[in-house]
């Protein structure tokens, strides 16, 4: 049992030193802190691997491997006593860095961190010699086992469920001790450490028994602090250094070795042997493990990237599935297929939402087609299009109602299209998508459509009459333009003409005014050559006659001058513009009143409004009435004339009165006529222009002219002008001159 | 001619051709002689009848071929209507001539037309007078009119 257990021991180390020091390489580069030195902690009292010596200093099998692996890497160790139970602890909590002998446990993976192993130790169940009930593990059941606190053994017995009556002692010593003395049945722990700790207790009363107990054996291992990962590489290091420079054969010979060697028996030869074999074997066993580990690592790398990848597949696949559901959902389509060779139909979950079913309620496989969802009047369509899809692969594209079991009524599109296998149909499948709310907007649309066209079909009735009015009225226009240009056209002659006459007038004015006078002059010139030459030749009554003639050409020139002059007035331009009629009539009195008669007439000029009109003309009327006025106060003692304006219903009337001759009203009327007089000519010299002239020229500027007057107390003459005010409207010329003023 | 005579005949006021009457109106010209003569021009005026023949004297052509045209008068009336060639198609030649231009052209006219009064003095007649219908006063005129252009004013040549 003991050299079986060395053989698979170096077996282990063996191969574990090969992973362990390809494993530690990597660590040793990267590590830049350097550990120099460690404290650790012993058991006293777990012969051979950890105990003291005479002297009490810590040794040990498990103590001197640490510290010859420790010092191969160069880390000084410093060693202090401990129990089990407080040590393990320690090194939990931080406050040690290694133990140099731990059992790795799956309890404990998660506590310490674990070389690789370097010895493997098989548990045994220790019992009284005289006793012998324990025959098999399970034998156990019913006993008290002994186990030290906290050793693997007792969590053996826990993790494999063998008793429940355990007793815990401080040490395997006080285990052993209470066993020897009848206490307890039965102590469990490391057969090595067992059959050493009974010799060295002199115990002999107690025997391991040969069975083995599965899962008891133990892979021992320097343990160091959690993540402690620098140290756990130098010591894995360490020890490879140790076991492959045979310092660890050495210290294996020095704590278990010399006594097998003693007495060799044709059995221990046969051992010897294998000694030599078995490593030989184990060698090339490790060897090809350590292929085979790599090769199964690989191939464990590689089944689990398949794995991953296809977990991630799958993921992704589940993830695209949601995706696809939500786009369904969202754009209300669905997809469906049929195998023809199984007839199954499956639909995907918008489909489902669409007919308004449940997967779990409706299964379409079940119905070849979903006929009875679908319009009677579309039944035959749908069948049609399948039996056409499925017997010549004519894809289809329809639109149909269907009626959902809650009682919807909605518009569907739904598309197929069949799939091949060497000609073979196999497949047909096609997508669904809900259409009614196109439907519905595309119906609203065409009866807005509709009512659009209805409504500009109106309009354009409407309009058509009104284009129809408007073209009546066109021609009406043309008709009404015709006579215009018409109209135009005769005016237009009409003023041709007038400008004709207007040009003969005045032909005729030049002609009279010339050819008129020219014999006046001749008879004028030639009396008064008779007169001054003949004078005695004719006579007295000669004379008179002759003078008379030549009085008359006066007369005449005086005719023609007044005649041409009216005729001149009628025809001249009227140059429009303000007129202080205050300072004309000022400047014109001086003129006409004779200084001779200055003291007789008194001339009176009260305010005169300002006109608008043309200059030149209005005074010829100021000239003609003040001079009328002069004449018919001639013969008056104390003639007195009156000049002055008022302003009364918008125009300016002014007026020249004289307290002379006057008239009689009742030929008022005959006044402003040309070659109209009231007075004879021997009282009044005129040739009864000068009143006409006033009236036309009054007239011509939107004014009027009267008179009052009675024989013999004078006469008033009045003539009115528009008032400036008035003339706004009128022009915008005027409104212009009126702020010049 | 040269400068010496016309002022000699200035002085002397005895030259045959100083005034020159363009009148057809044989009364008038009458009267204007008759006119001319109380005051002593009459041997000084030279009268021309005839429109066409008063540009034949200033143009020196036709019947004027052989005059120098330098020989100038030192004033012209002119009556506006004539026959043929009016009195302001006479005028506009004479003041459109370098020659003649300066020449004192005083127009007579019967007419009080504003319209010819204007467009005689546009084409640069120096004077306009109408001719008043009572003789004596046309005589005063004359007199008057042949004072101030040949003693009062100062001619330009």
């Amino acid at each position: 049992m003991k050299i079986q257990g060395k053989i698979f021991l170096c077996a282990v180390i063996f191969t574990f030193s090969f992973t362990g020091i390809s494993r530690s390489h990597p660590f040793e580069i990267l590590d830049t802190i350097r550990i120099k030195k460690i404290l650790i902690a012993s058991e006293p009292d777990y012969p051979p691997y950890c105990l003291i010596d005479k002297n009490g200093n810590p040794t040990g099998f498990s103590v001197e491997l640490l510290i010859a692996a420790a010092k191969a890497v160069n880390i000084d160790v410093e060693i202090k006593i401990g129990l089990w139970n407080k040590i393990r602890v320690d090194l939990e909590e931080g406050t040690i860095d290694a133990l140099p002998l731990m059992g790795k446990t799956p309890e404990r993976d998660s506590l310490y961190d674990f070389t690789m192993p370097y010895l493997s130790l098989y548990g045994a169940v220790f019992v009284r010699k005289n006793d012998g009930r324990i025959k098999s593990i399970h034998d156990l059941k019913d006993i008290k086992i002994l186990v030290m606190l906290g050793d693997n053994a007792e969590e053996y017995i826990h993790r494999n469920r063998i008793t429940n009556n355990i007793t815990t002692t401080r040490t395997f010593e006080d285990a052993f001790r209470m066993l020897a003395s009848g206490e307890g049945d039965a102590v469990i722990t490391q057969r090595v450490m067992g059959i050493q700790l009974l010799k060295s207790l002199k115990i002999k009363s107690i025997r391991p028994l040969d069975f083995p107990l599965d899962n008891f054996r133990q892979d021992f291992c320097f343990a160091v602090d959690k993540g402690n990962k620098e140290l756990l590489s130098r010591l894995n290091e360490g020890l490879s250094i140790v076991i492959a420079n045979k310092t660890f054969d050495e210290i294996q010979l020095k704590w278990f070795g010399p006594q097998h060697k003693e007495h060799i028996t044709y059995r221990d030869m046969i051992i010897n042997l294998l000694y030599i074999i078995i490593p030989l074997v184990i060698i090339l066993s490790g060897i090809s493990i350590l292929i085979l580990r790599r090769e199964v690592k690989s191939r464990t790398g590689r089944l689990q990237q398949e794995i991953d990848d296809h977990q991630i597949t799958e993921l992704t696949l589940h993830k695209q599935q949601l995706l696809l559901n939500e786009m369904e959902k969202l754009t209300r389509i669905g997809g469906w297929e049929y195998t023809v060779a199984t007839q199954e139909v499956v639909w995907t979950d918008g489909v489902y939402d669409i007919f308004g079913v449940s997967k779990t309620d409706f299964d379409p496989t079940s119905r070849k087609t979903d006929m009875n969802f679908y319009h009677p009047d579309d039944h035959k369509i749908l069948d049609n299009a399948f039996r056409n899809i499925l017997e010549h692969g004519t894809a289809y594209d329809l639109r149909l109602r269907i009626n959902t079991p809650d009682g919807q009524l909605k518009w569907i599109r739904t598309a197929g299209q069949a799939e091949y296998h060497h000609k073979d149909i196999v497949r047909v499948y096609g997508h669904v998508m809900d259409i009614t709310i196109q439907k519905q907007s595309e119906d609203d649309l065409i009866k807005l459509k509709n009512d659009l066209e209805a409504n500009v079909a109106a309009r354009t009735n409407e309009l058509e009459e009104k284009v129809l009015k408007l073209r009546k009225s066109e021609s009406a226009m043309l008709y009404m333009v015709e006579d215009l240009n018409k109209m135009t056209a005769e005016l237009k002659s009409e003023q041709l003409e007038l400008e004709a006459i207007n040009k003969e007038l005045e032909a005729f004015s030049y002609s009279i005014s010339h050819d008129l006078r020219a014999p006046l002059r001749a008879i004028n010139g030639f009396g008064q050559i008779l007169q001054e030459d003949y004078a005695e030749l004719i006579g007295e009554e000669g004379k008179r006659i002759l003078s008379v003639i030549i009085y008359n050409t006066k007369r005449m020139s005086t005719l023609i001058d007044d005649l041409l002059s009216f005729s001149r007035i009628s025809r001249q331009e009227i140059k429009y513009c303000g007129i202080d009629m205050q300072s004309m009539v000022n400047s014109i009195l001086p003129e006409l009143v004779n200084p001779a008669e200055k003291e007789r007439i008194s001339v009176e000029v009260h305010r005169l409004l300002p006109a608008y009109g043309d200059s030149s003309m209005l005074k010829q009327v100021w000239l003609n009435l003040i001079s009328n006025a002069l004449k018919f106060t001639s013969k008056i003692a104390e003639g007195k004339i009156e000049i002055g304006s008022s302003l009364a219903e918008g125009d300016n009337t002014y007026y020249v009165k004289d307290n002379g001759a006057g008239f009689n009203m009742q030929y008022s009327n005959k006044l402003f006529g040309v070659f109209q007089r009231l007075h004879a000519d021997k009282d009044f010299e005129g040739t009864g222009v000068g009143l006409a002239i006033v009236k036309r020229i009054i007239n011509r500027m939107g004014g009027r002219v009267w008179a009052e007057g009675a024989i013999n107390q004078g006469a008033v003459f009045y003539f009115t002008l528009p008032n400036l005010e008035k003339l706004d409207g009128f022009d915008v010329l005027s409104k212009r001159k009126k702020h010049e003023q | 001619m040269d400068l010496m005579y016309y002022q000699s005949a200035k002085n002397m006021n005895n030259k045959a051709n100083e005034i020159l009457l363009i009148e057809d109106n044989p009364n008038d010209v009458e009267l204007t002689k008759r006119a001319f003569s109380k005051f002593n021009f009459i041997h000084h005026v030279q009268i021309i009848s005839d429109g066409a023949e008063a540009l034949d004297y200033f143009r020196c052509t036709g019947k004027y071929l052989n005059r120098d045209i330098h020989d100038i008068p030192r004033l012209v009336m002119l009556d506006l209507k004539l026959p043929k060639v009016d009195g302001l198609e006479i005028l506009r030649v004479i003041k459109e001539d370098e020659r003649t231009k300066m020449i004192p052209v005083v127009v007579l006219t019967s007419s009080q037309e504003l319209k010819d009064v204007s467009e005689g003095y546009r084409l640069g007649a120096n004077s306009f007078i109408v001719k008043p219908v009572d003789f004596n006063k046309f005589t005063q005129l004359v007199g008057e009119l042949s004072h101030y252009w040949l003693q009062i004013n100062k001619s330009p040549y």
